[in-house]
This record gives C-alpha cells, sequence and structure tokens, in this order.
C-alpha cells in the first residue's frame, strides 16, 4: 500500500527493509521505547490479569450476539439523533461517505486519525470527487504529505526520524529547518489551526461503540479527535462493527488497558463520549452526525473459525512486540494492518490468494499473546490460517511434497536413519542443494549420530 | 526411576553430545534413562507450517514409541510444549489417541524442569566455569511456562558466572520453519541476539533448545565472534 | 476516600499528567489562584454561568465571548476522577466543551464535591443518560508521534490548569 508495496511481495518488501538503515534505527528505538514505556505504565496496576480477563469476557460477550450489538447500537443512535449508515464493502463505504459529503457541498473535511478509512481508501475517493482531506493526526499529517501509508496503526509515521520531517516540513511548508520534535509539532499546530475552522465537515473513526446509548468513545492525545468531531457542522464517523461494547459503564476497563497497552500512557489525553449531534440546548456538537457502520467481510469472519480476531482493540501491543515487525516495519506487510493481529486480518479480509505469503511472517514466538490486553489468540489463529493455507492450495508444490516426505519419514526410524546416514554423507551436495539461506546456516550433521550412541 | 529419553531430531542428527550430556546428568541423579530407538521427530515442522496431517503422522509414531507410563525426558523445551500443548488438538476426533496424547502430555519434561523439580539438581552442588549467558527460548518460557529453572540451575553452578543478557526473552528469529521461509528477516533475528550477547562479555552462550543455538552460533560465525555455543545440558553435564 | 483525600489523590494524579494543580478555599481562594494563574492582559474566555464563574469573571480585563479568539479559558467543568487525574468536561446545561480545547490555555475548576474516585463511579453514573458530549481532560495535549519523543501542546491546550475548590 506504499509505494507500490503489496502484501504478496511480503518477503522482497522485508528484504528490502532490511537494507534501510534509517527504517532499522527508527524501528530498534521505537521497539525499545515501548517495551520500556509499556512495562513502566502496567507496573503500578494491581490485578493486570483479572482487569485483562474483564476486557476480554465483554468483547467475547459482544461476540456472542455481534448483530444483535449493533442492531442495538444502530436504534441507540438513531434515538440520540444521529443518522446511522450501513456500509456491507468497502466501495459501499466510500460511496455513502462522498454522497453525504458532496449533498452538502462540503470541500474542506479535516480528518482525525481512522484506520478503518485506510482500509477502505476513503481518501483517494474523496479527493478524486474534488474535496480537500487534511489528515490532522500529526503522524498521518506527516504520512499524507509523504505520499505514504500509515506504518503502525496508533503510530503512523513511526517510520520516519526527526530529520526526515523536519526536511519534509521544510520543503512543504516552507518553514526554515527544524528536527527538534517540539519544534515541528507547533509548526504543525499553526498549519491546521486554520483548517479545523474553516471545514465543512469532519470525519473521524471511533475505539469503541456503546450499544445501550449509541454512543461513539474516541482516545486522542492531540486535540485534534475533538476539534474534528466538535467544530465543523457536519460530523462523519467510520468504524467496523466489531467496536461494539454493551454500555458506557463497560468502559473503564478499557481505559485503564488500551492507552497503556498502546503507548504506555495510563490515560490518554482526552476521551471523548459522543451521544448523537447538538440537541437543542446544547452549545456542543456538530449539528449533523453521521455513523458509517462498516462491514466488510466482519459478518463472514464472525461465523467462521477465526471470529477471535475480532476482539481486538486496535491498542498495537501486539506489533511493539512482534521479532518480525519491529525488524521490517509496517509498510512491509503490504495494507492497513501489520504485526500479528495486522496479517491475521489481512489474509481473513482480503483472501488467502492474496495475502497468504504474510501468514508465514511470524516465529510463534508468542510475544504478542503475552501483551494482549484483550486475549485474543494469536498465535493459534496464526497457526490456522497456515492450515488454510495449505488446505487451500497456497502452500506451494515443493512444501507440499517435502513436508509429505517428512511424515513419511518422521514415521519411520529406518528412513530417518537412512536420512541421516545420506545428509551425514552428502552433506556439500545438500548445503548447495538447500542453498546458503537455509541449508548454508546449518553445521554439518554428527558423523555418529545421538542413536547409536544412545545405549 | 525409569525415563524415557526423547533426543529430538536436531540432538540426533547435529548435536549427539547433547543427548550425551543428558544421559549423564539423568544417570547423576538417580534415573536410568532409556532411548526409544524408533524415535524420530515431535511433528513441529509440519505443524507450524500448517501440514496437519503431516504432523499427525509424526505424532502418531511419537505416542506408539513412547506409549506407556514412563515419565518423558527432553532437551528442548519446543518439543515438549508440542507434545503438551499441540497433539491433543492433532487428536480430538479420536478418542483412544486424544487419550495417549494427553496422557503423553502430562508424562512429558523438559530437562530442566526434570532436574529442578524431581531430581532437585539445583541443591546438588553443581559446578561450572566461566562467565556464561543465557537465551530464554520463546516455546520454553511462553509456551511451557519454563523460566525459572534453567536460571536456578544456572546460578547454582559454582565456579561459574551468571551474566544475564539484555533482551534474553527476544525472539532469536529460529522460529522453525520460518528460519527457512524469510531467512533474511531470521538472520537480522539472530544478528541482534548475538549483539546481546557480545554486549553480556560472557564467553559462553547457552539455552535449552538446539534449534536456537543452532541459530545463534550461525550468526556469530559470521560476526566472528568468539563465544561458545553451548546447551544448558552440556554445561552442566561438563560440571560433573 | 474522604473528600479530602479524594481532592489530594485527584490532584496527585493530574500533576503526574503535566496539569498544573492548586487547591483552594473560598471565594477569595480562588480569585487568588486565578490572579496567580492567569498573566494579566490577555484576552480570556469566561463563561461567566455557573456561582464559580460568576466569582472570578470580574477579575479579566479583556473577557471575549468567543473562545477562538481567548489565550485563556477559565471555567468551571462538570466534574472530575481521581482515579486518573482527568477532568469531566460535558455539554450539559448549554456548556460549551470546546471552549477549553482551543485557546492554548485551559484552566479547570472543579468543586471538590464532584470529583468521582474511580472511571467506575463516572460511568455508572453517567451510562444510562450521556451528555452529548462528554470528555475526560488528563493534562494538556500531547503527541508522540515523532521518534515516540513526547511533545506537550498540539492541537488542543499547550497548558492546563486545575483547580479544585
Amino acid at each position: 500500500m506504499s509505494h507500490g508495496q503489496t502484501t504478496l511481495s511480503f518477503r522482497e518488501n522485508s528484504v528490502r527493509a532490511l537494507g534501510d538503515d534509517a527504517l532499522r534505527a527508527a524501528m530498534k528505538q521505537a521497539a525499545d521505547t515501548f517495551g520500556t514505556r509499556r512495562a513502566d505504565a502496567f507496573a503500578p496496576v494491581t490485578a493486570v490479569e483479572a482487569l485483562r480477563d474483564r476486557a476480554s469476557a465483554i468483547r467475547e460477550e459482544v461476540l456472542k450476539d455481534l448483530p444483535g450489538y449493533v442492531e442495538r447500537f444502530a436504534a441507540s443512535a438513531a434515538r440520540a439523533g444521529a443518522t446511522v449508515h450501513r456500509a456491507k464493502n468497502a466501495t459501499a463505504a466510500r460511496e455513502i461517505i462522498a454522497r453525504i459529503l458532496s449533498d452538502r457541498g462540503a470541500k474542506r473535511i479535516v480528518k482525525g486519525k481512522s484506520m478503518v478509512s485506510e482500509e477502505v481508501d476513503l481518501n483517494a475517493h474523496l479527493e478524486a470527487a474534488g474535496m480537500e482531506v487534511v489528515e490532522t493526526d500529526l503522524g498521518e499529517y506527516i504520512i499524507q504529505m509523504e505520499g505514504e501509508a500509515p506504518s503502525h496503526i496508533i503510530v503512523p509515521a513511526i517510520h520516519k526520524n526527526r530529520r526526515q520531517v523536519g526536511k519534509l516540513f521544510a520543503e512543504r511548508l516552507g518553514v526554515p529547518y527544524s528536527e527538534d520534535p517540539q519544534v515541528l509539532t507547533k509548526i504543525a499546530r499553526k498549519a491546521l489551526r486554520e483548517k479545523f475552522l474553516t471545514a465543512d465537515a469532519g470525519i473521524s473513526g471511533a475505539n469503541f461503540a456503546a450499544a445501550d446509548t449509541g454512543s461513539i468513545v474516541l482516545f486522542t492525545n492531540e486535540g485534534n479527535g475533538r476539534m474534528v468531531t466538535t467544530v465543523p457542522p457536519l460530523h462523519v464517523a467510520i468504524l467496523s462493527i466489531e467496536k461494539m461494547i454493551p454500555s458506557l459503564a463497560d468502559l473503564p476497563d478499557f481505559i485503564r488497558l488500551l492507552p497503556r497497552s498502546a503507548t504506555g500512557q495510563p490515560i490518554t489525553s482526552y476521551v471523548s463520549v459522543i451521544t448523537g449531534p447538538r440537541k437543542p440546548g446544547d452549545a456542543t456538537g456538530a449539528k449533523e452526525l453521521h455513523i458509517v457502520l462498516l462491514d466488510n467481510g466482519r459478518t463472514e469472519i464472525l461465523a467462521g473459525e477465526s471470529r477471535d480476531i475480532l476482539k481486538c482493540i486496535r491498542c498495537g501491543a501486539c506489533m511493539n512486540v512482534c521479532p518480525v515487525y519491529r525488524t521490517v516495519g509496517g509498510h512491509s506487510y503490504g495494507w492497513t494492518y501489520p504485526g500479528p493481529m495486522g496479517l491475521i486480518l489481512t489474509a481473513l479480509l482480503t483472501g488467502m490468494a492474496k495475502s497468504h505469503p504474510v501468514v508465514d511472517a511470524s516465529t510463534l514466538c508468542g510475544a504478542c499473546v503475552e501483551v494482549c490486553p484483550v486475549r485474543v489468540p494469536l498465535v493459534p489463529l496464526i497457526l490456522q490460517l497456515r492450515r488454510r493455507k495449505v488446505r487451500e492450495g497456497f502452500s506451494g508444490p515443493m512444501e507440499k511434497r517435502g513436508m509429505a516426505l517428512f511424515g513419511k519419514v518422521a514415521a519411520s526410524p529406518f528412513l530417518f536413519a537412512l536420512g541421516q546416514r545420506l545428509a551425514a554423507l552428502f552433506w556439500p551436495v545438500v548445503r548447495v542443494l538447500g542453498g546458503k539461506d537455509v541449508a548454508g546456516r546449518l553445521p554439518a550433521p554428527a558423523r555418529v549420530p545421538f542413536r547409536r550412541k544412545a545405549s | 526411576m525409569r525415563v524415557l529419553l526423547f533426543g529430538t531430531c536436531l540432538v540426533d542428527t547435529f548435536f549427539p553430545e547433547v543427548g550425551e550430556a543428558t544421559v549423564r546428568l539423568l544417570r547423576r541423579f538417580g534415573a536410568t534413562p532409556v532411548f526409544p530407538k524408533g524415535q524420530t521427530c515431535c511433528g513441529q515442522p509440519a505443524f507450524n507450517a500448517g501440514h496437519e496431517a503431516d504432523a499427525r503422522t509424526a505424532a502418531a509414531h511419537f505416542l506408539s514409541v513412547f506409549d506407556g507410563d514412563d515419565p518423558i525426558v527432553t532437551p528442548s523445551g519446543s518439543c515438549a510444549a508440542m507434545v503438551k500443548h499441540h497433539y491433543p488438538d492433532l487428536f480430538r476426533g479420536d478418542p483412544r489417541m486424544l487419550a495417549k496424547a494427553e496422557r503423553a502430555g502430562e508424562r512429558i519434561h523438559e530437562l530442566t524442569q526434570f532436574l529442578v523439580h524431581v531430581a532437585r539438581a539445583h541443591e546438588a552442588g553443581l559446578r561450572g566455569k566461566g562467565r556464561i549467558t543465557y537465551h530464554s527460548s520463546c516455546h520454553l518460557t511462553r509456551s511451557l511456562g519454563v523460566r525459572e529453572e534453567p536460571l536456578l540451575l544456572l546460578r547454582s553452578m559454582k565456579g561459574a558466572t551468571f551474566v544475564p543478557m539484555p533482551d534474553a526473552g527476544r525472539c532469536c528469529g529460529f522460529g522453525g520453519t520460518f528460519m527457512a521461509k524469510l531467512p533474511e528477516i531470521s538472520c537480522a533475528l539472530a544478528e541482534e541476539k548475538a549483539v546481546s550477547i557480545e554486549a553480556t562479555g560472557a564467553d559462553t552462550v547457552t539455552g535449552c533448545d538446539s534449534g536456537c543455538l543452532m541459530n545463534i552460533a550461525d550468526a556469530m560465525k559470521r560476526r566472528g565472534t568468539a563465544v561458545r555455543v553451548a546447551h544448558l545440558a552440556q554445561l552442566l553435564a561438563e560440571g560433573l | 476516600m474522604s473528600g479530602a483525600d479524594l481532592a489530594a489523590h485527584f490532584l496527585e494524579n493530574a500533576a503526574k499528567a503535566a496539569a498544573g494543580t492548586h487547591r483552594v478555599s473560598g471565594v477569595e481562594g480562588l480569585q487568588g489562584a486565578i490572579a496567580r494563574i492567569v498573566p494579566p492582559d490577555v484576552p480570556v474566555h469566561c463563561p461567566g454561568v455557573t456561582e464559580v464563574e460568576k466569582a472570578v469573571a470580574g477579575l479579566f480585563a479583556d473577557r471575549r465571548a468567543e473562545y477562538a479568539a481567548a489565550a485563556v479559558t477559565v471555567e468551571e467543568v462538570f466534574g472530575a476522577v481521581a482515579e486518573t487525574g482527568s477532568l469531566v468536561c460535558a455539554s450539559e446545561g448549554g456548556r460549551a466543551v470546546q471552549a477549553g480545547l482551543l485557546p492554548s490555555h485551559h484552566v479547570a475548576i472543579v468543586r471538590r464535591d464532584h470529583i468521582f474516585a474511580t472511571l467506575n463511579d463516572l460511568f455508572s453514573a453517567v451510562a444510562s443518560a450521556p451528555p452529548t458530549n462528554l470528555t475526560l481532560v488528563t493534562g494538556p495535549s500531547r503527541t508522540a508521534d515523532i521518534e515516540l519523543t513526547l511533545a506537550i501542546g498540539v492541537h488542543g491546550p499547550e497548558k492546563l490548569d486545575v483547580i479544585v475548590v
């Protein structure tokens, strides 16, 4: 999704990423920082496991009747004065939102960060319709200027260093070069203030949606999310259907878990709970609120064996600890969502034909499972997808034959011992056949294998 | 006490010295190790790559070779985890095999689990030498929950200095089939691990999984690092 | 936890989030704090609707009805949560929540008896009938989008002062 990188070319993407020193340095620094911050944030929290259990249970409860919760949410939101739209897929979402905006002659749109809007490729569609779409989250603002896709679901420009951002701002905004993040932030504040105040509409995502009251909840730090949802007269919120929680009374445990898991903060600067548009007597809120509920394959996932991925609350903790993600960065994955939750969702939403290589992008180390605040069974889900990949015929003929041979050899001590002898005898040949990347990294087999020594 | 020794395919083929060390340790601590000759591989490579049927074939063979009630001991965290956690999944549809799989899961011990909880080897005056650092393998710690046992053993070795490794718990990049499918990333991770090891100033790096140690040894060879790579079984046996 | 402890707990957590914290009693105490916090001669937005706001509105030489034109907003907010050191800003009663968002300095006054101990206390109170906008505000605005380096003051206020009265 960035510079023509696709999911199918994951290995090539990753090789290129490995050669990008600036990226490697940025990712290493990020991994170290995330690790420390998360640990520090959870240290004073008593009963973390109970907290995770509760949050996990709430999410599982919702998945037991997701359609029911979605219906309830839609009805509640409508009662609160919002207009609710159901978007079956990406095309529908784009068209619904474009129509809402063009019907009202909206030209300047300010946008808060929304991964779902990336998933449906919303910006390009609106821009093609002649609208100005301004990303206002600092990280998104940076990559929009650069013409790139986000490489992390929480910190979109994590792959960039301060010098790159300084150079970008100097070139595009005509400001003096600075690589001081404080200075660069103030530059963005100034540049975007005017956009907020003159925008015709604001587009946001939502972290959660409370079914009982039709409220949407946004966790933000910069203030742009609040601006986007309350300053322009029109607010369009797009969220995928698995964001449901039963009630606002369920929110506290997620407030305790999400910021700590995502950025190592005890709480984000702002947690906004928006229930309907401005009503008579209100002085806060958009005059019109449209909520677009996106399916785009979730109903199908819900009906299948991988439904537990829908528990994900998009905190990013899994990618922060993933050895693969932190080495090659998000763009290598070729689509919107990277890292462990990303490769699972990508395979499920885009199909095995388009994305089977990312299913291999895991060492199954389990670091992600350790940190997931809602206990998504990430490693079992990845294994499941690998079995599916094999079943659907995407594992390659050589591998299939190789594994079938493996099975036979593993079931026959005679073949196993024979295999050992042949490997030892013909090791130089095996090395050449197996390639320097793989066989070249193995030591030569022992002259006398253990089975001949063991008595 | 009779124990069945599962050497593992890697030890059997590439690191027989680990198997020999395991035998010496088991004998030293009062066990009679028996090596069922029909053993081959636990089936992880096929299982991890999604080839369930082929994994099941290997697993069924394992269960038949290791049938019975004797404890099974293996110098590999990932193999013990495979048997304990994944064998039952492989035989969900077959009650007879499922029962065998669950029983095998109860009987199997990773070596340091056996040495600490059964043999209490960490109280037996173990000896060692030099500065040793330790890589904590992912399946051993996260899948099997074995975190303290290797450290207890290491710290008890009189004459050796244990030097903790920064980011000891970070994956070395072996990941079974991962090292073959995405070798470039695998090498990059092994390289990072090598750097962590070098930072400790240790003369030896140890661990409980031969796959990890093999991957680490390769990275250090490329870097020309003169640090010995040895399975914990070897270090403990050398001190006997 | 007693009311006094709750206030202390709230202010302690607010301070950890880089808010300026102040504890006063009575009108004089409040006016004194305002005089210390708000520079003279800056354009100030103060709604002057609640009793607390009325007590301080007269202190400002340059009062603005338009919060977008103000450098500071001084207002009373709905409440606070001690557990997280957060202000609770609500649109109840015709409040403009964004008045505390646009200016670069937000001075928020909270009554001591409007402090909730925990997030659960707050949300069980509002869960059945939330206002149009309820926002938890914890410290000034911030980002770590560049090299994960913390920068305070992005699009929302660059400075937050909290006064418990």
